[in-house]
């Protein structure tokens, strides 16, 4: 704690140090004999730490060979790289057939298209763009992802979601270039800009409904294969199991939230029981009682698969987790607005989904953004329970004949993957809570 | 309101990512034929029996016992999904019907076979549990390990028998469980502990992998039986027949000399009637499995005889294990092993 | 319904009485609650009945009854004695409950230390150490707990020496011995009379709060400050100390030998424990750097100028001014985090400690069933812990609160 004290003393620092690289060290690293003492005692760590780690790690290392003997055949002491990179196409699709890997990838991308427009400044309607990707994504990345024969109901979610995708890329596009919003676009494309209301919405259903049939009638003759759950792995999983927990627990952790701030007893003490139950039990626990109790829960003959069974427990546990920040979300609004909303005569669910939660999700994308990023590590535990998600095929590795005990690099590999994906999210989401918050001032 | 907004919601998602599973009950032949595959269960990626490569294809022993039972079903060892399940959930996958045959070097005991409300069918590996030591300790026997410390993976028959076998010497054992065999190996090549022990099979195997494999030797001593093969439901009497015979259809096209390579030439001219009954070409073996009758040509045109596969992941074959079959258990009954198969006729 | 339609038809006539049956909040609410009380409880009846359904159709057994039965296996690492074959899965869960215990307390004071130290060093004018310690803050909290968790099973193991070359924590005393196989220490044996030391100690602790309680009123009367510290520091030492001396050192210590290939006597705690230790500690150590960090920068510089413009001197900032007011801001978030190692302590199960999940929920599982009654009485004993320490952190927060006022 002296060390306030001590920067004191070093602001009398020459006006030498703001120019100078020695300057700089001397007032950054040497200002005193215990400074200059912990900046040696400190670089001998690094020197260590990075030495190991080089000499292990690159200058060792073996890059190309067949299989582990032939590492050891190269450098014995190395690390053998050789082996991750021949999984590498493991470690981020799992087992998924390799000539359908293009449908990941596909997947991937076409959720970039699709959320790319919320940070684009010109462009409207940024909430429906949200809603549209938490809500219809899934049902057409399940489909790519998994792919056999449609269902009805999934053949029409589907098409909702083909559409929409083309319709948020146009709007966008549209708002890029001119800043209006689609439907304005398409009411002066047909010169309508003067007619009543009611026939503009009229056009405007009348090109959603032609739309919606084209795109229909195009889905029914596009098929994949089917892909089972069980070749589903590595990466893809992780994102995937991760991917729905937050996005389906988001609508469960609002109204977990909302039920723990009503003014009616019995919801109020439900949710906050159900909240505080998932909250104080490790998430492995959860995971175990998905895969032991869930069978039971269920009426007889009905099985659920072990994906589905983690998935689920995943989005009960993140949501409660994510109704405490929804909570700390919504105390940050005033009451004011609540009596606002109730004074301008809004119900309950209008002021909650009109005023309040609107306010309320900006302040809340931070730590939102912070509960991806914890979830995401997090899902490595589904390994435990025997899903082959990223750390499930790192440990397959060191299982494999010709990589036998192989299982440091890989493990090395994993964590700075995660590192690499996480740090970026965290260092973002702090930029968005200091963006969000001078936002919030003015 | 919200707990069952919260359930349509995640039910909703279960039906969009999954289709549901039919149920358990009903003979599991006709239920794995509507299916149109076999679901086999294996453990977490293991030696020489089941085992992911890099290109995310199964591979091993047991995954090869699985490919036979789905050859001789469907005609095509393709059609096979293999689950791999975590070993605390592995009797109850096979229980509520998830998993129709469970090929996981489960080793045949009398309390799981008798309590666990499965069968275990034949053994298609033999195995024993086995000592590994340094060569320069000095060691020759497992009878001088006293006070010494000995590495096992915990949640294993190794890790009882390995008490059982103290405790009768009186050695005084140290034992220190890892759950996995990678750490246990690490700890012991660092000198973290005197011995290590598990079945000598994949002993075998890691000491091959071993920065200096002639450093290392396995002690003479085996401390116990460890029989390993398919396990299916208790009950269903047709079901478990096809597995047990699709085991021993291998066995006994090895005996016969019958290959992948020459069962073509056989059954068209083979004038051996064993063989000619096995193929399907004369007789009726089929009708009492409820299969086609070239249910034991596609096995062996597929997956290939006992000593191919054995060859070609736990022996000799490029990439195997390499452990030599030559006087073991698991050279047939007619060259002093058990692999031995009731007579096909 | 026809509730909505008399709703809809009173929306155009002006309510007359003072109580519209319908539209008055109470009713409305209390008929809301009733409905969602139902919808919930029908939903738990049904997974009820499913449940038992299910469990007579398997022929699995219930009932709690299985806790006194003897289990077929033992734990490696225990604190209580255990025989294998007469233990009862009662004992078994004791035993996973303490172990869980053992690994997450320490860890909490561990990472406690560390990360004060760490949120310091964060804290250091020394640019090269602050951004050391912003490294080892970003890497570890940017990597999954279960990645570094296995990484330290494997990694610290390789790294320690052999038995014959063992680490001697002791500085040559040999009591404290770390080497590749684990961490050797005494082990404390208890004689008779050693529980009137205990006794002792009990009693100085009073002395002392009363003694404190003395020592403030004083100083509100008089302002006339007492020292506290030296005469509170000796009780606690000499009242246990000469009672322990009087009653003929009733307590002795079991060291670890070299016997044969091992140390023999003392306590060995297993590389599984150390392993996860080490993870635990170092995980939430650096979550605690930055709770601590975050805690002195709420405290505006302009309080540490007031402090010195009236005259105090650097520790006595410190400890009157800047740490007061930072700890409302500390405490809260630190509970949290202690709360999560206990529950990341069971991550034990990857690396194969024997903790309350690893002995209970699942080899207890594998060899018994019971599996709701195995599943509940593990959640629960988490859900116990964690209510107990949100509880105290309410108490603290209660007693900030009193103090602003």
């Amino acid at each position: 704690m002296a060390i306030i004290k001590t920067e004191r003393t070093a602001a009398i620092a020459p006006p030498l140090s703001e120019t100078t690289a020695l300057g700089w060290m001397r007032k950054h690293l040497f200002s005193s004999v215990f400074n200059s003492l912990l900046t040696i005692v400190t670089l001998f760590i690094i020197y260590i730490t990075v030495k190991e780690l080089w000499v292990w790690g690159i200058a060792d290392a073996v890059w190309v060979a067949d299989n582990r003997r032939g590492c050891f055949d190269i450098n014995v002491d190395g690390a053998c790289w050789a082996g991750v990179i021949a999984w590498l196409d493991s470690i981020f699709y799992g087992r998924y057939p390799r000539e359908e890997l293009w449908r990941i990838n596909l997947g991937l991308f076409l959720l970039v298209i699709w959320m790319v427009p919320l940070w684009l400044p010109r462009v409207k309607a940024k909430i429906s763009i949200g809603l549209t990707t938490v809500f219809l994504y899934p049902f057409l990345a399940g489909y790519l992802f998994s792919g056999g024969d449609k269902s009805i109901s999934m053949q029409i979610m589907v098409t909702a979601a083909i559409v929409c995708l083309a319709a948020n890329t146009v709007h966008s596009i549209i708002g890029v270039l001119t800043g209006r919003s689609l439907p304005e676009f398409l009411i002066r494309l047909f010169g309508k800009k003067n007619a009543p209301e009611k026939s503009q919405r009229y056009l405007l259903l009348g090109i959603l409904a032609v739309s919606l049939v084209a795109v229909y009638m195009f889905q029914m003759g596009w098929n994949v294969e089917n892909v089972s759950w069980t070749r589903w792995g590595g990466l893809f999983l992780t994102l995937v199991i991760s991917g729905i927990g937050i996005a389906s627990a988001l609508p469960g952790g609002i109204l977990l939230a909302l039920g723990r701030r009503s003014k009616m007893p019995v919801v109020r003490v439900i949710s906050t029981s159900f909240i505080e139950l998932f909250r104080s039990v490790p998430l492995i626990t959860v995971l175990f009682m998905a895969t032991t109790m869930f069978p039971l829960f269920l009426p007889e003959g009905f099985i659920l698969n072990k994906l589905v069974q983690v998935i689920i427990a995943v989005c009960l546990f993140n949501a409660c987790y994510l109704a405490e920040i929804v909570r700390g979300g919504l105390q940050t609004i005033p009451r004011g607005q609540f009596e606002a909303g109730h004074t301008i005569g809004l119900g309950y669910w209008q002021t909650i989904s009109l005023i309040i939660l609107p306010q309320a999700l900006k302040h809340m994308i931070p730590n939102i953004v912070g509960n991806f990023i914890g979830l995401l590590k997090d899902t490595t535990l589904v390994s435990i329970i025997g899903l082959f998600d990223v750390l499930g095929m790192l440990r397959s590795i060191s299982k494999d004949l010709p990589w036998l005990g192989l299982h440091k690099e890989p493990l090395v590999f994993g964590a700075m993957m995660f590192f690499l994906i996480c740090f970026a999210m965290s260092k973002y989401s702090r930029h968005l809570e200091v963006k969000l918050s001078t936002g919030h001032k003015h | 309101m919200k707990l069952s907004t919260l359930l349509t919601l995640v039910l909703a998602l279960a039906v969009m990512t999954a289709p549901v599973s039919a149920s358990a009950a009903g003979k599991t032949l006709d239920i794995v034929k509507k299916r149109g595959n076999l679901r086999c269960q294996v453990g977490t990626p293991s030696g020489g029996f089941y085992n992911l490569d890099a290109k995310g294809n199964w591979y091993g022993l047991d995954v090869a016992v699985c490919q036979a039972v789905a050859a001789a079903i469907f005609g095509d060892k393709n059609k096979l999904e293999i689950q791999s399940v975590s070993s605390q959930a592995r009797f109850t996958a096979l229980a509520n019907g998830e998993s129709d045959l469970l090929c996981r070097t489960a080793t045949w005991t009398m309390s799981r076979d008798t309590q666990l409300g499965l069968d275990f069918l034949t053994p298609d590996f033999y195995d024993g549990q086995g000592f590994t030591v340094p060569k320069n300790s000095g060691i020759t026997s497992a009878l001088q390990l006293k006070g010494a410390k000995v590495c096992v993976t915990s949640g294993t028959t190794s890790e009882l028998n390995l008490t059982d076998f103290s405790r009768v010497n009186n050695l005084h054992i140290d034992i220190v469980t890892f759950e996995d065999w990678n750490v246990r190996d690490d700890t012991y090549l660092k000198g973290g502990c005197d011995a290590v022990t598990g079945d000598k099979s994949s002993m075998a195997a890691n000491i091959a992998s071993f920065p200096k494999p002639a450093d290392h030797m396995i002690l003479p001593e085996t401390i116990s039986k460890e029989p390993l093969g398919p396990a299916v439901r208790h009950g269903d009497n047709e079901w478990s027949d096809i597995v047990r015979w699709s085991v021993f259809a291998m066995i006994n096209a090895e005996e016969l000399g019958v290959t992948s390579a020459n069962v073509d030439k056989m059954r068209a001219s083979s004038k051996n009637v064993d063989v000619r009954r096995m193929l399907g070409v004369e007789g009726n073996l089929n009708e009492g499995l409820g299969l086609s009758k070239d249910w034991a040509y596609n096995i062996i045109k597929q997956v290939g005889n006992y000593s191919e596969i054995y060859e070609q992941y736990i022996g000799s074959g490029k990439g195997a294990l390499g452990i030599q079959r030559k006087g073991t258990l698991n050279e047939l009954w007619s060259n002093g092993g058990l692999m031995y198969s009731p007579p096909m006729r | 319904m026809a509730f909505s339609e008399k709703t809809k038809k009173s929306m155009n006539t002006k309510p007359k009485e003072p109580f519209d049956f319908f539209h008055d909040e109470r009713v409305r609410s209390i008929f809301y609650q009733l409905l969602f009380a139902a919808a919930v409880g029908w939903f738990a009846w049904y997974l009820i009945s499913n449940t038992a359904q299910n469990l007579e159709a398997r022929g699995m057994n219930t009932g709690f009854g299985f806790l006194n039965v003897s289990a077929g296996f033992d734990s490696y690492f225990k604190l209580i004695p255990n025989e294998p074959g007469v233990g009862t899965y009662g004992r078994i869960f004791i035993i996973g409950a303490l172990n869980t215990l053992y690994v997450s307390a320490l860890a909490v004071i561990a990472s406690t230390l560390l990360g004060f130290f760490i949120g310091v060093l964060r804290l250091s004018n020394n640019w090269l150490v602050s951004k050391v310690a912003l490294a080892y803050v970003e890497i570890f909290r940017n990597t999954p707990l279960l990645i570094q968790v296995i990484f330290w099973y494997i990694g610290v193991f390789s790294l320690l020496p052999r038995v014959k070359n063992s680490i001697d924590l002791s500085a040559g005393a040999e009591i404290f011995l770390l080497n590749n196989r684990g961490l050797y220490t005494p082990w404390p044996v208890p004689g008779d009379l050693l529980w009137m030391t205990g006794l002792a100690f009990i009693v100085a602790i009073i002395a002392v709060i009363i003694f404190k309680r003395w020592a403030r009123n004083r100083q509100d009367r008089t302002g006339q400050t007492f020292p506290t510290f030296i005469l509170s520091a000796a009780l606690l030492v000499l009242l246990p100390g000469t009672v322990y001396l009087i009653t003929g050192m009733p307590l002795g210590w079991d060291i670890p030998k070299l016997e044969g290939f091992n140390f023999a006597g003392g306590a060995s705690l297993p590389p599984s424990f150390i392993a996860l230790l080490v993870a635990l500690s170092i995980y939430h150590a650096a979550h605690m750097a930055e709770t601590v960090r975050a805690g002195v920068l709420s405290v505006s510089r302009g309080q540490y100028d007031a402090a010195r413009a009236l005259g105090l001197r650097g520790k006595k900032v410190m400890s009157l001014v800047i740490i007061p007011q930072a700890m409302p801001a500390i405490v809260p978030p630190m509970i949290s985090n202690w709360m999560s190692a206990v529950k990341n302590s069971s991550l034990a199960i990857a690396i194969g400690y024997p903790d309350l999940v690893s002995l209970f929920m699942q080899t207890s599982l594998n060899q018994a069933g019971y599996a709701v009654e195995l599943v509940g009485m593990t959640m629960a004993f988490y859900m116990f812990i964690s209510l107990t320490i949100s509880w105290l952190l309410n108490i603290y927060n209660k007693r900030v609160q009193l103090v602003e006022r």
